[in-house]
C-alpha cells in the first residue's frame, strides 16, 4: 500500500516536472508547447552519447541542463521571437514542427530500436518497515523537490521571476512598467527545457530510450496541467503528484481500465472540473 | 478565361492520370493514398484553419472508422457501403463525446483531450480480440458495390476522386453557409462573434464533428483499400503529420489539403525507405518555414500563380 504510494509519487514527479516546464511557457507566452516530452527526449540522448562513452550517468545531469538552457535559447531566439510576430497558432505549429524534427534527428542516427540506459542510482531498494523504496525513485522524487523549490525562488524571489510572473499576469500592463518581454521569455524557455532534459533523463531508465519514449510522459504531464487548473505552477506539481499516485492504484486494482484511464480522466476533470483542483476561479466557460 | 482552361485541362490530367500510368499500378496506388490523407486532412483544415482548434487525434478517428468499417464487413458480412457509413457514424460520434467537454473551455483543452484519445485507442485496439490485437487486422475486402469490386488500383482512383470531390464541395458549402460564416466570426473575434449572437460552442462542436467524421471517412476507405490495419500506423505520429499538411498546404483554403498530402506522400518516396527519417526532419524544417514565411502555406504560391493569369495582357 504504501510501496504502491510511493512509487506513484515516483512516477508522479516525473509528470509534474514535465507538466511544470509545459505551464511555465504556457503561463508567459501563451504557447502550448508539445515539444516538451520531445525536448526531453532529445537531452537523454546527448546523455547517451556520453554514458556510451563511459561517463559516469550522474555527470550527464549537468549536461542535460545545459544543452537544454542553449536549446531554449536558440528557439526562442531564432523562432519565437519572429513567429510572434506574424500568427499565434504558427509558434505552437513550431512546437510541433520540432517534435518531427527531433524525432527525425533521433530516428536517423540511433535508429528507433530500444536501447536500455542506466539508472543514475544504482543499488538495492530501500526497505523502511514495509515499504519498498527504489533508489532511483527516491532520486527522481528528491531532484524533483529540488527543482521545484529552486523554481519557487526563482519566480518568486528574484527579479526575473517577478518580471515572468507579471507577464503571466498580463502582458500589455508588463510592457507598459518596462519589462523585457523577449528577454524574459527567453529565459523561460531556457528554463523550462533545462528542467525538460531533467525530466527525460529520470524517465529514460523506468522505460527504454527509444524515440518515442516521452510522448506518454508529455501526454500525463498535459493531463496534469489541466488537473491543476492549466496556468498555475503549484497546481502543475500537485496534479502531476495526484495523477501518477492515482495511476499507479489504477494499474493495481483496476488493470483493465489502465489505457483507457487518462482519457476518462480528462473527459470527467473537463466536464465536472474545468477549472482543475487548484485552478483560480476564472470565468473560462465560453 | 485563361483560369477556366488551365482548370479544365487539369480535370482532364487527373482523369486520365490513371490511364497514363496504368502500367505502373504502384504509382497509382500513392495517389489514392494521397486522395485518402486529402479526405481527413480537409476536415482537419475546417478545424484548424476555419474553426482555429487543434485537434491531435485524427488520425484516432481514421482508425475509429476503419476498424469499425472493417469489421462491420468482416464479422458481420454487411454490404461495404453501411460498413463505410457505420464508420463515419462512429467516428463522428467519438469526436462528439470528445469535442463536448473541451470545446465548451477556452484553451488547449481540444488538443489534450484528442491527445488522450489518440494514445488510448492505439492502446484498446491492440488489447482487443476483435480487432486482430496486436498482429492487426488483414484480408479486409475491397469495396463492393452490387457485384463490382473496387480492387484494382485504377477503379479504386476513380472511387476516391469521386468521394474527395464530394467532400471538396461539401465543405465549399458549408463554409459558404451560416456554419461556416459563424466560423470565421468565431476566428477573427471570438468576442466579437459571441456578441453578434453566435453561439460558439455549438458550432465548434459542430466543426470537430465533421472533421472527426471526414477522418472516419478517410480511415474507412484506408482500411478497404489497403485491406490492412495495424493501430501502430495510427499512432500520434500520424495526427501530427496531418496537422503538419494542413498548415504546409495552406490553412483555410480548401485545395492546400489536397496540395499538402500530394507533397506529403510523393516527396518521401525520393528518399526511399532507408532515410524515410530524414523525410520527416525535412518535414518538420518546411513547416517551419511555411509558418515563417507563407502563412498561407504552399497554395500561397498557387495564388500568386493565379493572380498573375488574371492580370490583363500587356500590364505589367
Amino acid at each position: 500500500m504504501f510501496s504502491l504510494i510511493f512509487r506513484g509519487l515516483a512516477t508522479g514527479s516525473i509528470y509534474s516536472l514535465t507538466a511544470v516546464g509545459i505551464v511555465l511557457i504556457l503561463s508567459t507566452t501563451n504557447v502550448m508547447n508539445f515539444a516538451q516530452g520531445d525536448v526531453g527526449m532529445f537531452l537523454t540522448y546527448i546523455a547517451f552519447l556520453f554514458i556510451a562513452r563511459n561517463v559516469p550517468p550522474y555527470l550527464t545531469l549537468p549536461v542535460v541542463v545545459v544543452a537544454g538552457i542553449l536549446l531554449g535559447v536558440v528557439l526562442d531566439r531564432g523562432l519565437m521571437i519572429r513567429a510572434r510576430r506574424s500568427s499565434h497558432l504558427g509558434m505552437v505549429m513550431i512546437t510541433l514542427a520540432l517534435t518531427m524534427i527531433l524525432e527525425g534527428i533521433v530516428a536517423t542516427f540511433f535508429g528507433t530500436i530500444p536501447l536500455y540506459f542506466p539508472p543514475i542510482a544504482q543499488g538495492d531498494p530501500l526497505i523502511i518497515g514495509n515499504v519498498i523504496m527504489d533508489r532511483q525513485n527516491i532520486l527522481t522524487i528528491g531532484v524533483a523537490l529540488l527543482i521545484f523549490l529552486i523554481l519557487f525562488i526563482i519566480l518568486y524571489r528574484t527579479k526575473i521571476g517577478i518580471a515572468a510572473r507579471s507577464i503571466a499576469d498580463d502582458e500589455y500592463g508588463a510592457t507598459i512598467l518596462g519589462v523585457p518581454i523577449n528577454r524574459i521569455t527567453t529565459f523561460i524557455w531556457a528554463l523550462s527545457f533545462g528542467i525538460a532534459g531533467i525530466a527525460g533523463l529520470m524517465t529514460a531508465p523506468r522505460l527504454s530510450l527509444e524515440p518515442s519514449f516521452m510522448i506518454v510522459v508529455q501526454l500525463k504531464a498535459f493531463i496534469a496541467a489541466v488537473l491543476g487548473g492549466m496556468g498555475s505552477i503549484t497546481g502543475a506539481i500537485f496534479g502531476g503528484l495526484i495523477l501518477g499516485v492515482l495511476e499507479n492504484f489504477i494499474a493495481y486494482y483496476i488493470p483493465s481500465i489502465k489505457e483507457s484511464f487518462s482519457l476518462i480522466l480528462v473527459v470527467v476533470v473537463l466536464l465536472f472540473l474545468p477549472n482543475g483542483i487548484f485552478g483560480r476561479r476564472e470565468a473560462r466557460r465560453a | 478565361m485563361k483560369k477556366k482552361v488551365i482548370s479544365i485541362v487539369l480535370g482532364i490530367l487527373v482523369l486520365i492520370t490513371p490511364i497514363i500510368l496504368r502500367s505502373k499500378p504502384s504509382l497509382i496506388s500513392y495517389l489514392n493514398l494521397v486522395m485518402i490523407y486529402a479526405i481527413a486532412v480537409e476536415g482537419l483544415n475546417l478545424l484548424l484553419g476555419v474553426a482555429g482548434q487543434i485537434s491531435l487525434g485524427h488520425a484516432a478517428f481514421m482508425a475509429i472508422g476503419g476498424y469499425t468499417s472493417a469489421i462491420l464487413v468482416m464479422n458481420l458480412h454487411l454490404p461495404s457501403f453501411i460498413g463505410i457509413i457505420a464508420g463515419v457514424i462512429f467516428a463522428a460520434f467519438f469526436g462528439f463525446l470528445i469535442g463536448f467537454p473541451s470545446l465548451r473551455l477556452k484553451g488547449f483543452y481540444l488538443a489534450i483531450a484528442t491527445m488522450a484519445l489518440s494514445t488510448a485507442i492505439t492502446d484498446i485496439i491492440k488489447r482487443l480480440q476483435i480487432t486482430g490485437s496486436d498482429h492487426g487486422l488483414m484480408n479486409i475486402p475491397p469495396i463492393k458495390v452490387f457485384n463490382f469490386s473496387f480492387s484494382s488500383e485504377i477503379s479504386k482512383y476513380y472511387l476516391f476522386l469521386a468521394f474527395l470531390v464530394l467532400v471538396v464541395i461539401l465543405i465549399r458549402n458549408f463554409l459558404r453557409g451560416k456554419g461556416g460564416m459563424a466560423l470565421k466570426a468565431m476566428r477573427d473575434s471570438e468576442f466579437g462573434a459571441l456578441a453578434c449572437g453566435i453561439n460558439i460552442s455549438y458550432y465548434k462542436i459542430l466543426a470537430f464533428v465533421i472533421s472527426s467524421a471526414l477522418a472516419g471517412l478517410a480511415g474507412a476507405l484506408y482500411a478497404h483499400s489497403i485491406s490492412y490495419l495495424h493501430p501502430m500506423n495510427f499512432g500520434l505520429g500520424l495526427s501530427i503529420d496531418f496537422l503538419a499538411i494542413t498548415i504546409i498546404g495552406g490553412l483555410g483554403t480548401i485545395f492546400g489539403p489536397i496540395l499538402g498530402s500530394f507533397l506529403w506522400i510523393i516527396l518521401p518516396r525520393f528518399f526511399g525507405a532507408r532515410l524515410e527519417s530524414m523525410a520527416t526532419v525535412l518535414f518538420g524544417v518546411i513547416l517551419i518555414l511555411v509558418v515563417l514565411f507563407l502563412p498561407r502555406g504552399l497554395y500561397e504560391i498557387v495564388e500568386k500563380f493565379d493572380r498573375i493569369l488574371k492580370r490583363p495582357v500587356g500590364e505589367k
